[in-house]
């Protein structure tokens, strides 16, 4: 009854109040909104015209396009895994479940550099394995292939872990009145299950975009750093940057900043409309 | 796996999908990670893990991820505290930038605080005019993994907040409790199960943290060199096994962190029926 | 003690939950707010409370003005609908809770020790010092949160819904219960509910109340005799 108004009992007095949310925001503008401003200031330290000039270098263009190159293809597989994922363990019981949600999240917890160690050792041209692929023609590391796995090795359980909660929440009696009114196992996925998880895989191909997008460790490690072919965006910002190439290096990480914007205003704006629809619990 | 019979399409395939997809990206690499290493045997390892210059970099990343993740628990109460109970003009923007760490990609991060925090930089030379120097010491790495870790407090515990009953806190103030005696003794109690979760994923995230330090941190090795760059150096000098022994050792600290931060959500959970 | 309310009102944003009302309580009484959802009951027990404030009107307790206290100096023990026990405490320290946080004045150890199983023993459930909240059964939970209230010693008791969170025989069974703890505390009660069979079998005084206003004051049989509207006479007899 009483919730709309701010109660005098369970409230601090308006002095704390007010040094609360002083300190709050002023730790916000240090922390975090002086480190954004100075991405901008940086890049635009001698005018838009040479910021943009510099992103139209051959080397900037062609980083763009790798880093473009590989989000469309690990963020669309990561989806297909997250999918499959969530499909295997929400609608059936087995064995082994519990175990297969731990193996997913193990990505959480291990360092990118870590992750692209570990691409480096399996698929290097030192390991058996990696031999035998640089022997055919197919190197992985040093090459876009390593690239791709180290980005969907580190965003790997974005989409699962935003879509199993969802589907969780719905059940599957939708899907087992479907089947009971003839619908193929496929049309059933098409026409009751995804659109019933359209807004949860959105958000969560939307956090996987910007990580794989962003993503450097692991992809330092993997990428051999070689300009034209292997340097992401956030690799050629490294190089550019340890060149003293100040201008350049901030103009390639302003364009990954606003990337970084426009990821957080969808996501904000998909968690105001849609929040029944996206993971309950996803703030855990 | 033994799956109960199901009228629902499709588990050959999905677990199919998913078994084959997770053993290429994630699961294979690993086990390559821990073939590599005990390749030389366990002494091999534990010397390359143990010896000086590694040591010394595995215990800074932990040292200064601890004193950063503590900060971040402090700022992540604050700030859920007053995001979630206070309302004031610009809170919804604040709250969305609560994850821009998240966000903004490492290496964006990392030089923009090394411009910030440089003896030239904006405020690094105000730091300099006081005789403290920030960028390139472990000043300047604290600060990169303040800025990393800061959403997780945050984020765990503001659903916890939200979930207080108003009730708990008014029967408290009828006992004759000060709102300051509650805060302290009802309150925080409630938050601290999900705070230390936070604080647990904030360190672990810092522990293996790379992109944001490695500009700003000057990277003298036993001074200033953290655990993920001397993997990337060993990896450079073709030491292979080097590199998986620093990465081994890098897992079991996070695994053994996670494992801590369910056995608190365990024992809490039993106490107080739900964190 | 004797607790007056004089011409109190209370607005929620453009909805009156009160008029102004005014009553008086005699010293030891057992008193029932008795009336449907939005009658205003809740309200004029957390304004005595001192969990709202009213906008109007005064409060005095034992005819001194209690308005202006705060929910710290009323002491009022209060019990919650939802009895807002404290889920980390044992039940020990949920009832030492009002003791401890006295600070200066906060008893000694043993002193606390030995009013926390008095109360245990009061409500009856005298081994149960060591469980926490969520092992306790729901009836156990409204005596333990009882017991809190009464730790500090309070001037008055106030109950809201005391029973509604609890199955047709548990309740039952504790309406005794609180009549008993009111009989050997002596203090003035006052109990918040919508079940009129309650509120007739248990007080000495029903207070029943709609849409923000009193309907009429009375004892059981007299209200149930000489119901004063059309209301009160479809209210009870439902």
């Amino acid at each position: 009854m009483s919730d709309t108004v701010i109660s005098h009992v369970t409230s601090e007095p308006r002095p704390v109040r007010a040094a609360l949310i002083g300190f709050a925001v002023l730790a916000m503008a240090l922390l975090v909104g002086a480190p954004l401003i100075t991405v901008f200031a940086e890049a635009l330290t001698d005018g838009l015209p040479v910021a943009l000039e510099s992103l139209s270098h051959p080397e900037a263009v062609d980083a763009i396009r790798l880093t473009l190159i590989v989000a469309a293809v690990s963020v669309p597989l990561n989806a297909i895994f997250g999918i499959a994922a969530a499909w295997t363990i929400t609608k059936f019981q087995f064995k082994g479940k519990a175990l297969l949600l731990t193996l997913i999240d193990i990505p959480f917890s291990v360092s990118p550099v870590v992750a692209g160690l570990c691409i480096v050792l399996t698929f290097g041209a030192n390991s058996a394995f990696g031999g035998w692929l640089v022997a055919n023609g197919f190197p992985v590391v040093f090459a876009l292939p390593g690239i791709i796995l180290a980005s969907m090795f580190v965003t790997f359980p974005f989409v699962a872990r935003e879509i199993i909660p969802v589907m969780i929440e719905q059940g599957r009696s939708e899907e087992e009145a479907a089947l009971t009114l003839g619908a193929s196992g496929w049309r059933v996925f098409f026409t009751v299950t995804l659109p019933n998880i359209r807004w949860a895989l959105l958000y969560g191909v939307l956090l996987c975009n910007a990580r794989a997008m962003g993503e450097f460790g692991a992809v330092a490690v993997v990428s051999g750093k070689i300009r034209g072919l292997t340097a992401t965006m956030p690799i050629s910002i490294e190089m550019l940057y340890n060149e003293y190439q100040s201008v350049a290096a901030f103009s390639m990480a302003a364009v990954l900043a606003l990337l970084a914007l426009v990821t957080l205003a969808l996501k904000t704006l998909l968690e105001w409309r849609y929040a029944s629809q996206l993971a309950a619990n996803r703030r855990h | 796996m033994i799956v109960q019979r199901s009228p629902m399409p499709g588990f050959a395939l999905g677990l199919g999908v998913t078994l084959t997809m997770l053993s290429i990206v994630v699961l294979i690499p690993i086990v390559a990670l821990f073939v590599e290493g005990f390749s030389a045997g366990l002494p091999a390892l534990w010397g390359s893990a143990t010896s000086p210059r590694v040591a010394a970099s595995l215990w800074l990343s932990f040292r200064l991820s601890l004193i950063a993740a503590v900060i971040n628990l402090g700022l992540g109460l604050v700030l859920a505290w007053v995001l979630t109970r206070y309302r004031f003009p610009g809170r919804r923007i604040l709250d969305a930038a609560v994850d821009l760490p998240f966000a903004l990609p490492t290496a964006v991060a990392g030089i923009a605080l090394t411009a910030l925090y440089a003896p030239n930089g904006a405020f690094g030379s105000l730091f300099k005019e006081m005789g403290v120097k920030i960028a390139y010491t472990q000043w300047g790495i604290l600060i990169a993994l303040i800025f990393v870790g800061l959403p997780f407090v945050t984020r765990t515990v503001q659903p916890v907040v939200e979930e207080i009953e108003r009730e708990v806190e008014e029967a408290s103030a009828t006992l004759g409790a000060s709102r300051f005696y509650t805060i302290r003794r009802v309150i925080l109690p409630l938050l601290m199960p999900a705070a230390l979760t936070g604080f647990g994923l904030s360190l672990a995230r810092a522990v293996g943290e790379y992109g944001s330090v490695i500009f700003i941190a000057g990277n003298l090795p036993f001074k200033t060199e953290i655990a993920p760059l001397l993997i990337v150096i060993k990896l450079e000098e073709y030491d292979d096994p080097a590199a998986a022994a620093i990465g081994i050792a890098m897992l079991a600290i996070s695994f053994g962190l996670l494992l801590i931060i369910n056995l608190v959500q365990i024992i809490s959970r039993r106490r107080i029926g739900h964190v | 003690m004797q607790i007056d309310i004089d011409e109190i009102s209370k607005l929620f944003g453009a909805t009156a939950a009160l008029h102004p009302v005014s009553l008086a309580l005699p010293s030891g009484a057992l008193v029932a707010l008795l009336g449907p959802s939005g009658s205003g009951k809740t309200t004029l027990l957390r304004i005595l409370g001192g969990l709202e404030f009213p906008d109007t009107g005064r409060v005095l307790f034992d005819g001194q003005d209690a308005t202006g206290l705060t929910v710290q100096e009323r002491r009022a023990g209060f019990v919650f609908q939802s009895y807002a026990l404290f889920r980390h405490m044992t039940v020990f320290e949920n009832i030492a809770y009002g003791l401890r946080a006295r600070g200066r004045q906060r008893p000694a150890e043993a002193e606390i020790t030995r009013r926390v199983t008095r109360l245990l023993e009061l409500i009856q459930l005298p081994d149960i010092g060591k469980r926490y909240p969520t092992q306790l059964s729901g009836g156990q939970r409204q005596r333990v949160a009882l017991a809190r209230a009464l730790a500090i010693e309070p001037r008055m008791l106030l109950l809201d819904e005391p029973f509604g969170a609890l199955d047709a025989k548990v309740r039952k069974e504790l309406r005794q219960g609180l009549r008993d703890i009111h009989d050997t505390t002596g203090l003035t009660t006052v109990f918040v509910t919508h079940d009129q069979d309650e509120a007739m079998e248990l007080a000495d005084l029903v207070v029943v109340m709609s849409m923000g206003r009193i309907e009429q004051i009375g004892r059981p049989q007299d209200i149930r005799a000489r119901p004063a509207s059309d209301f009160v006479r479809s209210f009870i007899s439902a």
